[in-house]
């Protein structure tokens, strides 16, 4: 029973192969660094340094990174909460990278929406539930007041919430549910897009797989496509089709789910992979661990070269001249490293 | 082998208003000399009030330790006076916690943390204890100490500020070393070097460790122990391979199911219903009925003892009628 939804669902993927809603080609956000009485620009924190990838309507993206690597602020750059300082942002056939900010909010807000990490700090505390989830729709004009009655009933029925919890507030609920409540805002406005930036990192094990649970539920409902920002490599497995690996504002490596954990080809993912405990019962393999030396370089003045050279145990001379491009060396297989 | 530390029906209560919270009720726990013992649980469980009553660092009031004891080489530490506390605390038995940015102090240099340590306990002129702050820190992995004892914490990273603590929770050669979520706000690459580090170090100085934590994945990693929490009680305790061979209470069943795999695939995560009650609602009967998917009359109505089965023991009905309870 259960292997024939699959098949299905992943015939349905093969079928709209060809439909990308979003492209992303060379995306850059760089921070300036001021200083001095006059506040001059010094330097850029070079946050997203060139970010290519394709997200295909009905799929999930991951986006893994350590902290630091600028997966948040791609996240946000990707619906225009930070400017981009340059490349394209292409969703749904339309650049949307330089539009201004009322046509932003006028054609393209309400069909990306975004879900947060911490679900203490994304909900505002003097609101009830019933405003929080009506404010996106009176800012966007949809609905008349009964219909936005409906529409919320809907929305909590959707996330699995009592609906005679409407008129509480957010200190009235424990973690999870608060995080419930943020999935519900982002799917107020009916979006195609939920860009969601560590949205289980806060919360405990056994919550954090209810929620998990509960966006893979509403992406079958409603056909949504996912953003997927996480540190947590295990959490992407399990909920990605595709994934990027970043380090110091660019991607690694990016690949299908399979491709990328069973055989990780750049030795940041192989590292990063290695690095992660996990829970072995008795007689299980030992798995080789590879322990990077140091931290993170920092981003206003990454290394020359290939940005992973320093901490890189494969490193050769030429990984600190020539920065490595980003290539295809399988099929649908991307590897920035001048191993392949 | 021969316990270090042992809690024997520890409670540590709160008083709020007229409420009476049972953060920690009835806790039993055995560490032996050079044991890695891990403390797993969800927020809320009572771990971190465990290890704090341990410490005797509960506020109080409204925290107050009100029953049981907690026994370090024999001697009853909640019998001591606040002076013996303080020549234990950080001597024999030392602490690090889980927020390496806020647990150094920013206006003194790294250098003088370690050095106030070792002169307040092991009376160190302050060359010697320079000297010893030096060593301390290359030990955990600095190869430039000389140049970074004088420097503020700001600018370490968040790994480098974790190996300070342990330097500076190290540098008594502590006999117990309980370590409060040491590596949560770290990232995984770090997190390895940090687990490493502590794994030499204990095998090293022959230290005990109380590792607290949420991550079933670095309990596996570096216990020898597991104790398992839930609802301010110890539910399940066994040797590591018993453990994740063969968990047998629901509760770690469901814990161990809601990780996702970093190896295999699963359709769908298993999920515990429901949340952790706050420790003013604890149920009746069994902590863990309302949530469990194999509770039965009885567990709603008559609370579980702690049994041992064999090297482990379980808190729960299910096992219950093979063996009498000791």
């Amino acid at each position: 029973m259960n292997g024939t939804t699959i098949e299905k669902k992943s015939l349905l993927k093969d079928n709209r192969d060809s439909d990308y809603i979003l492209e992303v080609n060379d995306l850059k956000k760089h921070f300036p660094i001021k200083a001095g009485f006059l506040q001059k620009t010094v330097g850029s924190i070079k946050a997203v340094d060139g970010l290519s990838f394709k997200v295909k309507k009905g799929e999930t993206i991951g986006l893994v990174g350590e902290s630091g690597c600028g997966k948040s602020t791609a996240g946000r750059t990707l619906i225009r909460l930070y400017e981009p300082t340059s490349g394209e942002i292409i969703f749904k056939g339309r650049n949307i990278s330089n539009i201004g900010e009322g046509e932003l909010r006028r054609s393209v807000r309400k069909d990306i929406q975004m879900v947060f990490q911490d679900p203490y700090a994304s909900l505002n505390p003097r609101k009830t539930l019933k405003s929080i989830l009506s404010e996106p729709m009176i800012t966007h004009n949809l609905y008349g007041s009964k219909e936005r009655q409906e529409k919320i009933q809907d929305l909590l029925d959707k996330v699995g919430f009592n609906p005679l919890f409407i008129n509480r507030y957010p200190h009235e609920f424990s973690g999870g549910q608060r995080q419930r409540i943020g999935i519900a805002r982002a799917l107020a406005l009916n979006p195609d897009m939920i860009i969601a930036d560590e949205p289980v990192s806060a919360l405990d094990v056994s919550i954090q797989a209810q929620i998990i649970n509960l966006m893979e539920d509403l992406q079958e409902e409603l056909d949504l496509t996912y953003v997927f920002i996480s540190h947590d490599l295990s959490v992407v497995r399990h909920i990605s089709d595709r994934v990027g690996v970043m380090y110091l504002g660019k991607i690694m490596e990016f690949a299908s789910k399979k491709d990328l954990y069973e055989e990780p080809l750049h030795p940041y993912t192989q590292a990063l992979m290695s690095a992660v405990p996990v829970p072995k019962r008795k007689g299980a393999q030992a798995r080789e661990r590879i322990i990077l030396k140091g931290d993170l370089p920092s981003p206003a003045n990454p290394p020359q070269g290939c940005v992973f050279h320093t901490r890189c145990p494969a490193a050769t001379p030429m990984c600190s001249e020539q920065i490595p491009s980003f290539k295809e060396v399988k099929k649908d297989h991307f590897v920035a490293c001048h191993l392949y | 082998m021969t316990a270090l530390l042992e809690l024997k029906n520890l409670k540590t209560h709160f008083q709020r208003r007229k409420t009476t919270i049972p953060a920690v009720d009835g806790v039993d726990l055995v560490i032996n000399k050079g044991e890695t013992v891990a403390l797993v649980g969800e927020s809320g469980s009572g771990k971190s009030i465990t290890s704090l009553s341990i410490m005797r660092l509960i506020p109080s009031p409204p925290g107050k330790i009100v029953d049981g004891e907690i026994l370090f080489n024999g001697n009853d530490l909640v019998k001591l006076s606040d002076n013996e506390m303080c020549k234990i605390r950080g001597n024999d038995i030392s602490m690090i916690f889980q927020e390496p940015m806020t647990s150094l102090n920013p206006v003194l240099t790294i250098g003088e943390q370690i050095i106030e340590v070792l002169m307040y306990h092991q009376k160190m002129s302050k060359n010697a204890a320079r000297q010893k702050a030096v060593e301390m820190l290359e030990l955990v992995g600095f190869s430039r100490a000389k140049a970074l004892i004088d420097d503020y914490p700001h600018r370490l990273s968040g790994g480098m500020r974790q190996r300070v603590m342990i330097a500076i929770a190290m540098s008594c050669n502590p006999k117990l070393l309980i370590a409060d979520e040491p590596t949560t706000a770290l990232d995984v690459t770090i997190q390895a070097q940090i687990l490493d580090l502590m794994k030499e170090l204990s095998k090293k100085y022959d230290t005990s460790i109380l590792l607290i934590t949420h991550d079933l994945g670095v309990v596996s990693e570096i216990a020898d122990r597991v104790v398992v929490m839930y609802c301010g009680q110890v539910v399940e305790e066994a040797s590591v391979d018993d453990l994740f061979e063969e968990p047998l209470h629901p509760y770690t069943n469901g814990l161990m199911g809601s990780i996702p795999s970093l190896d295999g695939d699963v359709d769908r995560l298993y999920s515990i219903a429901g949340t952790v009650p706050p420790p003013e609602h604890f149920p009746v009967g069994c902590r863990f009925a309302p949530r469990c998917p194999h509770a039965f009359d009885r567990c709603r109505n008559e609370a579980p003892a702690l049994q041992r089965k064999g090297s482990r023991s379980v808190r729960c009905f299910l096992h219950d009628d093979k063996e009498a309870t000791v």
